[in-house]
């Protein structure tokens, strides 16, 4: 069967659309689409703890700062070159992801949510009040990157690397998810009871989410701190967070691909609305809500629904059946049945 | 010690003042199959929810092949080989028939985030086998047609018969089934009849089950406990308990038993 339009496809077009991207972009473009490729990667991850297994955290934009941050400071502190400081910083924001996920054992919904939302606030506070450290609300300049040996400039290689980390890093959500360890996120998120019956350990699989969408934080972290050769607090704000969700929301909970549609997407539509500041916000609420109403397996599940050979099985928190009564369920499926 | 597979001391449990479980012992042979009957609020849940890990006794011992399982966590007691089933329906929602089989077989796998995510070479070799054994445990339900569907797309009854053989497919040396029939139609019926009695001839495996229907647990029981406020107030098999004066009372009453006694 030809399937032209399959997600295979779609998604070697787009990887071969932005392997020759820099030939033909300038220097706004070509920092627009690195921006999408660090967008990506955090959608990866979030849709891993929030769309898979289900944990309703708002942490995210706080471990990409911590990512952001570590890698910047373990430079400027310590002296440390960004190709040592780099992955330090994608582990210490695993790490924190690891400890955050402590309190989730106990938490779950609104509280979960809560209590992580005062994580992100705090670690704000710390950005802004550890002066000695973090040099405050100011922020601090990193170092410059060089690709040296290599003969090429700082953008076209910190392009092609978040590219190919990107690469590896959606091919290894993509073999998680569709494995023993991804089913049971998809267990935990559809039924404690039922994972636990089954020997899935909460608290491990809880907090393996956790440190995966901090690892992949960590990695967006350190490639934006690079982009911008710059670390300040106002960038991992609840506006972060509210934009990294409204991504995951929109391509589709519970898929990879859909976390590559919808930060691509977000990204242009935030790019498009550049100049009207105060409309971002409007329109990422109206889409936000506009998807969860009615499109709630977003972008995916349209493509999933109409192209052909779009196979990738689409992990949708399913809502709960209306309470019918059982015997009439059974009444209605049991005479249909041959 | 006896050689009892399951053993269950001198459990106590109260919910505040509710003694929900009140000194219940409880010994279960390897292959036996256990039917657990009583009236509504008798405990009989709440001793499921014990042996599994998921409610912890204030008092008393429960041990699974001579080790004490109490205060250990329902996974690590599952990892032992306790499984159970629950009275609604608990199939994982997001995933295929098959899925939900292979999830299954987690206790028995061992593909970590390293080799899971890499594609490594026990993932691999995992995967392949996790799905030819789902696809004949499904077979062995007379499923394997359904393989691929959604779980929420099977009837009330099919849910049930995936449950159990998801439960199944792990070889767990005990089964624990809280009310497998109930909201079922008479067809169903006895096909659930058919197939416990098909896992009991065929899995040699040790089952305990809660039923209200009586025709089941007195066709497929070996063995009955009747549950009476917290204790066990009879023990048997189905027939000599069928006839138990304190069992009649405890489900009749006092005056009403004595009247069927007279009849």
């Amino acid at each position: 069967m030809v399937a032209p339009f399959g997600r295979r496809n779609v998604l070697l077009a787009l990887f071969a659309a932005a392997s020759v991207l820099p030939a033909v972009a300038n220097v706004y473009q070509l920092f627009i689409a690195n921006l999408m490729l660090v967008y990506v990667l955090l959608a990866i991850g979030l849709n891993i703890l929030v769309g898979y297994a289900g944990q309703l955290a708002f942490a995210n934009a706080a471990m990409f700062g911590i990512g952001a941050y570590a890698t910047g400071l373990l430079q400027v502190r310590l002296g440390c070159s960004f190709w040592l400081a780099f992955p330090a910083g994608a582990l210490v924001a695993a790490a924190v992801g690891l400890a955050i996920s402590l309190p989730a054992l106990r938490l779950s919904g609104l509280y979960l949510a809560l209590s992580t939302l005062a994580f992100a606030q705090a670690t704000q506070w710390v950005f802004l009040h550890w002066e000695s450290v973090t040099f405050g609300a100011g922020g601090f300049k990193t170092p410059p990157l060089s690709f040296a040996p290599l003969p090429i400039g700082k953008p076209l290689g910190l392009y092609y690397l978040s590219l190919a980390l990107l690469v590896v890093l959606f091919q290894f959500a993509q073999n998680l998810v569709a494995s023993r360890v991804g089913r049971a996120f998809v267990a935990v998120r559809d039924g404690e009871v039922a994972a636990q019956s089954l020997g899935v350990d909460l608290l491990r699989t809880k907090a393996l989410a956790f440190g995966i969408s901090g690892f992949y934080a960590g990695i967006a972290g350190g490639l934006y701190s690079a982009m911008l050769n710059f670390v300040a607090p106002e960038g991992f704000d609840l506006f972060q967070m509210v934009l990294q969700k409204s991504m995951i929301v929109v391509g589709g909970l519970g898929s990879i691909t859909g976390s590559v549609l919808g930060a691509g997407l977000m990204i242009i539509v935030l790019e498009a609305l550049r100049a009207f500041k105060g409309l971002q916000e409007i329109v990422f609420g109206v889409l936000l809500v506009g998807f969860v109403l009615f499109m709630r397996g977003g972008l995916v599940s349209v493509l999933k629904r109409h192209v052909r050979g779009w196979e990738e099985p689409l992990r949708l928190p399913q809502r709960a059946p209306p309470a019918a009564a059982p015997r009439a369920l059974e009444a209605a499926a049991g005479g249909a049945e041959p | 010690m006896s050689t009892a597979l399951l053993s269950i001391r001198d459990v106590h449990l109260a919910f505040g003042g509710l003694k929900v479980l009140d000194g219940l012992n409880l010994e279960v042979k390897a292959g036996e199959i256990r039917g657990l009957i009583g009236p509504n609020g008798a405990g009989k849940t709440t001793l499921l929810n014990v042996i599994c890990g998921l409610n912890r006794p204030q008092r008393g011992d429960v041990r699974l092949n001579g080790v004490s399982i109490v205060g250990r966590k329902p996974s690590a007691i599952a990892r032992l080989g306790l499984g159970r089933t629950f009275q609604t329906s608990q199939l994982f929602r997001g995933m295929t028939v098959l899925e939900n089989m292979m999830l299954g077989l987690h206790r028995r796998t061992r593909t970590g985030l390293i080799s899971a995510g890499c594609n490594g070479r026990r993932r691999r070799s995992e995967e392949r086998a996790m799905e030819a054994a789902a696809r004949n445990a499904l077979s062995f339900v007379g499923m394997a047609d359904l393989a691929e569907r959604p779980a929420t797309a099977l009837s009330f009854g099919q849910q049930r018969v995936i449950e159990i053989a998801r439960t199944l497919i792990s070889d767990p040396s005990v089964v624990l089934l809280d009310e497998p029939a109930v909201g079922l139609s008479a067809n169903r019926l006895s096909e659930l009849d058919a197939l416990l009695r098909k896992i009991r001839d065929q899995k040699g495996v040790t089952l305990i089950l809660i039923e209200h229907v009586i025709r089941l647990v007195m066709g497929v029981c070996d063995q009955v406990t009747v549950l009476s406020s917290g204790s066990a107030i009879a023990d048997g098999p189905p027939a000599a308990v069928r006839n138990d004066p304190a069992v009649i009372e405890a489900y009749l009453g006092r005056e009403l038993s004595a009247r069927y006694q007279a009849s």
